[in-house]
């Protein structure tokens, strides 16, 4: 290399990038570095449900970043235009794949108030699609909680983590049979009513969950190597947040309290008394504590709703929405039309649009809905809530280390089917 | 004349006979002597019915569509009443949707738990109107009245007492439709039952629009019984390619395959109805299809088989176009046959042309014509009085003056009987056939090239009324068959003709501009296939 005519490359890159106080600690403090693109993902493991991550690294830093979704696009909502407004809710488990009960419920909160029925709902139902949402947001959290700290190598906390989100699961397996595709709820309520002894199980394992949390957060808030990639790292601040239209945990950890349940409380939200925990800086430990807290919320709400939950029906009483029973089906021949028109006809929505909305696990879960008064949705769209705050990335991420990249993206806690649709 | 409009379905009057109606409240002025079911109906009341039928009288036997009227001490069956002037009608007043839903719940009392294995569900005016304006469970447990389950009541119709709900339409439409009187009610109260005289079928050439009256299961066809769940199908607008009546029809297919062909309502052709022969049309698309080229007998790929049929072609022409005949087929559509006349007179200069086509069968005043082919107004006027016929065509065999011949369909070019030896394609040094089928034509030929079927391409028809009616690709080609046009457009260019044709729409629009009796005709828009289950929402 000839290096008599000045340097081959320009000044601007042979900036020292290494975690190195001074240039002249280096060996070789001539080193000459370059702008190099790196991709991540979409196959990697910690690109969870698939995102492509291309940076541009200077060393170790990120100069750009440029998030590439759509791997896990399924058509979500132009299969949905195909489907009877009941067969919607098996595609609405595979949005949020690990809170599918909460986009259960916004897609039914959804077409009831498309319907008007909204006030027709039986208060059990209401109750029931509380309790299951909330166990929902627990799953969803834990797993994020534990996923985001095993990869930076704590193991053991995501397995810690996983042993309680799978108490949660078989519980919700007995309520509705899946621990995943779960399908349970159903315009007008629900599909079964709650199994018996869920109420103490249910207190049971929130129990062993709060043993969890405490474990987890011992293990953690205390680690050295945990908190270096937490503290400090991937600020958001409110004005960004706001501009992206960043809600839920990664919203409210840069200090904006918005939250649906409070802010446009549905279902029987108002009746419960729970905090909406917010940050202050809105880095990664922010995220993570605003996690953790809302963990304690939740089980704040589902002890008081599991001590107010009314008996009675769980399904509307209104017979062009509702299946009549089995029994009947089988034995009239007017429970069988019935059963058959809101099967294979589906349920006849009225025509007009509606958006409604719903605080899933990563934020404001929102439905816009619009039927020309058939049987299927003429369009079924959704707003999904960490679309923003994998958007915001870009902004965030420059400046940050390859290191930095898995915490940060793993605290935003993408996920494929929801983002992708 | 085209049939893209619906027509409306009340008579028209001079407007001078105008009366005006209240209905729920909205105001509005209607011919004298409309029905007042088809009035609430316009204004978008949605009174259900049973035994009425816009192309039949009304007996109002069923009770279904009573309304009130004011000044009335009773609900009036508004398919029996005509409008009357300042008459204030309510369609949704408390006592008429009670009176209403007594009637369907009546109706249902003896109706068997059969929709799972019923033809009709899906498409079950019982089950529509049951849901629409009842909705509400049983509140009899008795046992039902048990009936004969299958009847065979004619060659081509089961019957299923249980399920008949007594609208007497099946009745009507023998008597006013196929002009014979063949079905009665026997019976009194829940022993009623429809059957047809001792000894007698339902066997008149228009039975199976009992079938498509029947607001239930209880008349089922014997071709389409089991065949399909009636709201998995999708259905596609089209012509029947029976006769040269033309009637409109709904091509109803799954999976590639037709499943059943239903009339379409055309005032100026067929009305609401259409004959059991038609019906049955489609068998015709899946049997025996000539799936891929063939070159001397064995199957090859489409650019073999056209350099073949165009090197072929060619060493006749060179060898006398004199003897070179083009044989076209009246079951083509206008645009094949257009593209076929273009190559044979604008292109290659050929004299000899002949019109081949199904045999003349029986005929009736009533829909069915004479003439089997749906297409031969258009082909005679395409073909300008240059056409001559399958006689003539065995003349120049038997004479000699024919070596080549050019096979467009061969759909009755050898007639009926067989006479195979009255054609005598043998004579011919070179025979080219583009058909749709596996029959003596096109094992005969030195080339064959797959065509696609009228329900697989799209296109127009002229009937016998010379109104140009729009056929539309249903299901997917078979084998590797292609449109007419399309083929001749690659043999055109095979044989140094310029006659590029892209798609069937610019060869109409093409067509429309040279021939008058196109003159008026229109494409009419683009339709995907609707799934019947959703029919009612979009498409």
């Amino acid at each position: 290399m000839d290096t008599t005519d000045g340097p081959l490359v320009p000044p601007q890159h042979r900036r020292v990038v290494l975690g190195f106080k001074d240039a002249e600690d280096l060996d070789a403090p001539d080193l000459p570095t370059e702008s190099l693109p790196l991709n991540m993902g979409p196959s990697h493991p910690a690109m969870h449900g698939t995102v492509r991550m291309v940076l541009e690294v200077e060393g170790e830093k990120i100069s750009s970043a440029d998030i590439q979704i759509g791997y896990l696009h399924r058509c979500f909502e132009k299969e949905s235009e195909a489907a009877t407004w009941t067969q919607v809710f098996p595609y609405t488990d595979r949005l949020n794949y690990i809170s599918p009960m909460l986009n259960n419920v916004g897609y039914a909160l959804a077409v009831e108030k498309l319907m008007g029925i909204a006030d027709d709902i039986p208060e059990r139902a209401l109750f029931i699609r509380v309790i299951v949402g909330e166990v929902s947001r627990i799953t969803d959290h834990l797993t994020c909680l534990g996923a985001g700290a095993m990869e930076l190598g704590a193991f053991t906390v995501f397995l810690y983590a996983l042993k309680a989100r799978e108490w949660l699961f078989e519980l919700l397996e007995e309520v509705c049979g899946a621990r995943l595709t779960s399908t349970y709820l159903r315009i007008g309520g629900v599909h079964f009513d709650l199994p018996p002894e869920f109420g103490p199980k249910l207190l049971d394992i929130l129990a062993r969950t709060r043993v969890v949390m405490s474990d987890i957060g011992k293990l953690l808030e205390r680690n050295r190597i945990f908190r270096d990639r937490m503290d400090g790292i991937g600020i958001i601040t409110k004005e960004d947040a706001l501009a992206y239209g960043i809600t839920g945990p990664v919203g409210r950890s840069t200090g904006l309290p918005y939250d649906v349940r409070k802010d446009h409380p549905y279902l029987v939200y108002d009746r419960f008394d729970f905090d909406v925990p917010v940050g202050s800086v809105g880095d990664n430990f922010d995220r993570y504590a605003v996690r953790v807290e809302e963990v304690n919320q939740s089980m704040r709400i589902l002890e008081q709703a599991l001590a107010t939950i009314p008996a009675g029906p769980f399904m509307i009483n209104n017979p062009r929405v509702a299946l009549p029973p089995k029994s009947e089906t089988y034995n009239s021949i007017e429970a069988m039309i019935a059963h058959f028109k809101i099967i294979m006809d589906g349920i006849h929505v009225p025509p007009g649009e509606v958006y409604s909305y719903t605080e899933a696990g990563n934020g404001e879960l929102g439905f816009y809905i619009v039927s020309d008064g058939s049987g299927r949705p003429w369009k079924c769209r959704v707003r999904p809530p960490c679309l923003p705050a994998v958007a915001v990335l870009t902004k965030v991420l420059p400046g940050l280390f390859i290191a930095d990249v898995v915490p940060t993206f793993g605290m935003m806690n993408m996920i494929g089917g929801e983002c992708d649709r | 004349m085209t049939t893209t409009g619906t027509p409306p379905t009340t008579p028209s009057t001079p407007p001078s006979e105008l009366v005006t109606v209240t209905i729920d409240g909205k105001t509005q002025q209607f011919p004298k002597g409309t029905v007042l079911l088809e009035a609430c109906n316009q204004m978008g009341a949605g009174v259900p019915f049973f035994c009425y039928h816009p192309g039949l009288t009304s007996p109002a036997v069923c009770r279904q569509c009573l309304v009130d009227v004011k000044g009335q001490p009773k609900p009036v069956p508004s398919c029996y009443t005509p409008v009357a002037d300042k008459m204030e009608v309510m369609t949704k007043s408390p006592r008429a949707l009670d009176v209403r839903r007594q009637m369907l719940e009546f109706t249902l009392v003896n109706h068997p738990i059969d929709c799972p294995i019923c033809d009709k569900a899906g498409e079950c005016l019982l089950q529509k109107h049951y849901f629409d304006w009842d909705a509400k469970l049983a509140r009899n447990d008795g046992i039902k009245v048990k009936k004969a389950k299958v009847v065979d009541i004619g060659p081509r119709i089961v019957l299923d007492e249980e399920r008949c709900i007594l609208c007497t339409r099946c009745i009507r439409v023998c008597d006013e439709v196929a002009k014979t009187h063949q079905l009665e009610m026997a019976d009194r109260g829940d022993r009623e039952v429809l059957t047809t005289a001792p000894g007698h079928k339902l066997d008149n050439p228009y039975s199976l629009n009992t079938v498509d009256v029947c607001p239930v299961g209880a008349l089922t066809s014997k071709d389409f019984r089991f065949a399909m769940r009636a709201w998995e199908l999708f259905t596609t607008p089209s012509i029947c390619p029976g006769c040269a009546t033309g009637c409109n029809v709904e091509v109803h297919h799954s999976r590639g395959k037709i499943q059943r062909l239903i009339p379409r309502q055309n005032d100026q052709v067929n009305e609401h109805w259409m004959c059991d022969e038609g019906r049955l049309t489609y068998k015709r698309v899946h049997a025996e299809r000539l799936a891929a080229p063939l070159s001397a007998g064995a199957p090859v790929d489409w650019d073999k088989a056209l350099d073949d049929a165009g090197r072929v072609l060619r060493a006749a022409l060179d060898a006398g176009a004199a003897g070179v005949g083009v044989v076209m087929n009246a079951q083509s559509t206008n645009e094949d046959l257009y593209a076929l006349t273009r190559l044979t007179f604008d292109h290659l200069g050929l004299g000899k042309a002949y019109l081949a086509g199904l045999d003349q069968g029986w005929s009736d005043d009533i829909l069915v014509s004479a003439d089997k082919n749906p297409n031969t107004a258009g082909a005679m006027a395409i073909g300008a009085g240059r056409l001559r016929t399958l006689l003539d065509l065995a003349n120049d065999l038997k004479s000699g003056a024919l070596h080549t011949l050019l096979v467009v369909g061969t759909h009755g070019v050898i007639g009926k009987d067989g006479a195979a030896g009255a054609l005598p394609l043998d004579r011919l040094t070179t025979l080219v056939v583009i058909g749709t089928h596996r029959d003596e034509v096109t094992a005969a030929a030195k080339v064959a090239l797959p065509l696609a079927e009228w329900a697989e391409s799209d296109g127009t028809f002229t009937n016998r009324l010379g109104m140009v009616q729009r056929v539309r690709a249903a299901v997917p080609p078979a084998g590797d068959s292609l449109p007419g046009w399309e083929i001749l457009s690659h043999l055109a260019r095979k044989l140094g003709a310029t006659m590029e044709l892209t798609d069937a729409k610019a060869v109409f629009a093409e067509a429309k501009q040279k021939l008058p009796f196109m003159k008026d005709a229109e494409w009419g828009r683009p339709l995907l296939p609707v799934q019947l289950r959703f029919a009612g929402s979009r498409g």
